[in-house]
């Protein structure tokens, strides 16, 4: 599973769970392809840097020849994603579109262009990182939520195609995580110590990812919040709420 | 209150389909607003007797989302009991593969306006304690034949979910997910159910099903053949 000429795409690699993610493929040998708004010096040598704010159409139409023509792909991880938490009516109109479209629109182009194009080499993997709150719900990040629940529904859509293309899908939730991203929508008097660190989280899902599974949920309590939010949602539901939604900044 | 005098109700994509429906099945004893992409002109004389219409086009979301709250204040509403987010597309994707122009269509208007809608509406159902009530699809579990309409469907349930915990007590928030209904939505998608559209629920009966399932302010609930045959249609709540 490592060898010096597999190449892999990670979007949102410049921090958070992206940058372990390269960090991860780079010392498995790896050329690795990064896709983030902001260029950062990075932790591991990359192959290539495309810039890129997903949140703009024009921005991602203008990079896509690039990013396909910088393929074949043995590997892909559609990682970028932001937030926005407060209560759902105080959140600007202009916010919810972004978070919509950098999380859950501009992943499904990406991965329906590189199907489309043929990017991918024999028995390559594509991998979407959604969110834990697929089980739960998110009250708090109400719009959060439910573009991370279009990109899972979507990937889990798009097994047929990937299946007939030889290429493997894997949809990712992770739970809490201590970046930077976490550090910023968490809510007031969270324990950062309960979150998990990304390099454990970014090696438990591509473990998970290069061996096929269909679906990765990093860490025993995540596994147990998810199937407690398959059998009791809206005890769950309530659950977040008082974790996110009850000890927002008024 | 339910079930006691004429209710104010908005329904998004009210002049085709199951918003046309449910607008017929509730004209009689509420007062309708509809919401659409076409031109007063074109729908005039489609629509049920009574019913207002505001041209709002879903595929600007943050137009639309104006254009609604424009389009009840000049109706003379200051407050409302319903609304129904209904409005959307559906897009069949060439071998399973949508093009880029479709995703982006498909969650401008199934998604981000309703979303940006039920933010704008907020206020006018607070005032009356109202229902919000998305219409998401049996779908939103996945589809490989309309992967980025069965997308906007989940992500529409997930919203829902949030929604209904984080406006406790102020509006309720459900989703319903009808099944395959007898409209036009599946020839505007450009596909062909063939011998199969024999079986899909008449939409009338989708609309009676839609109208208890808001009267009784459940979330999420699916309406489709087997609701249907325990007497969906006919009994439970009346709006």
């Amino acid at each position: 599973m490592t060898g010096p000429h597999r190449r892999a795409l990670v979007t949102g690699g410049s921090a958070g769970l992206g940058a372990a993610f390269v960090r991860w493929l780079a010392s498995r040998g790896y050329a690795v392809v990064v896709l983030d708004r902001d260029q950062v010096e990075p932790d591991a040598p990359l192959a290539d840097f495309i810039q890129c704010d997903l949140a703009s159409r024009t921005q991602l139409d203008s990079v896509l020849p690039g990013l396909i023509a910088a393929g074949p792909y043995d590997l892909v991880v559609l990682n970028a994603g932001i937030s926005a938490t407060g209560r759902f009516e105080e959140i600007a109109a202009r916010t919810h579109l972004e978070v919509l479209r950098v999380n859950a629109e501009a992943p499904m182009v990406i991965a329906a262009r590189l199907f489309e194009a043929g990017a991918f080499a024999p028995q390559a993997a594509i991998a979407f990182v959604a969110s834990l709150s697929h089980f739960t719900g998110y009250p708090g990040a109400a719009a959060y939520a439910a573009s991370k629940d279009a990109l899972a529904i979507y990937a889990s859509s798009m097994h047929k195609v990937a299946a007939a293309r030889g290429v493997s899908i894997t949809v990712a939730f992770p739970g809490p995580l201590r970046t930077a991203h976490a550090e910023t929508y968490a809510p007031e008097g969270a324990d950062p110590s309960r979150r998990m660190e990304p390099d454990l989280a970014a090696g438990l899902i591509l473990a998970d990812v290069l061996s096929g599974k269909k679906t990765s949920i990093p860490g025993r309590a995540n596994r147990l919040a998810a199937i407690a939010g398959r059998i009791l949602p809206k005890p769950m539901t309530g659950l977040m709420r008082r974790l996110v939604y009850d000890r927002l900044k008024r | 209150m339910i079930g006691s005098g004429a209710r104010r109700i908005l329904i998004t994509g009210g002049n085709a389909g199951l918003g046309l429906a449910l607008a017929k099945k509730l004209s009689g004893r509420h007062k309708i607003l509809l919401s659409g992409r076409k031109s007063k002109a074109e729908v005039e004389g489609a629509l049920p007797r009574g019913c207002g219409y505001i041209v709002a086009d879903q595929s600007d979301p943050e137009m639309a989302a104006l254009a609604l709250i424009g389009g009840i204040r000049d109706f003379g509403w200051d407050g409302l009991d319903n609304a129904v987010l209904n409005a959307g597309i559906g897009l069949a994707a060439g071998e399973g593969i949508d093009s880029t122009e479709a995703i982006r269509r498909t969650l401008d208007v199934n998604l981000a306006a309703a979303m940006l809608q039920a933010q704008a509406l907020y206020p006018l159902l607070r005032k009356n304690r109202g229902t919000l009530t998305l219409i998401g699809s049996v779908v939103h579990t996945g589809s490989a034949t309309i992967p980025a309409y069965a997308a906007s469907k989940a992500a529409l349930h997930g919203l829902a979910r949030s929604l209904r915990s984080e406006w406790k007590g102020q509006v309720s928030v459900q989703v319903l997910h009808p099944g395959p209904a007898k409209t036009e939505i599946h020839a505007k998608a450009g596909y062909d159910p063939g011998w199969i559209r024999a079986l899909f629920l008449e939409a009338g009966d989708m609309a009676s099903m839609m109208a208890s399932a808001i009267a009784s302010r459940r979330s999420p609930v699916t309406l489709s053949w087997a609701r249907y045959l325990s007497g969906g249609a006919y009994m439970g709540r009346r709006l």
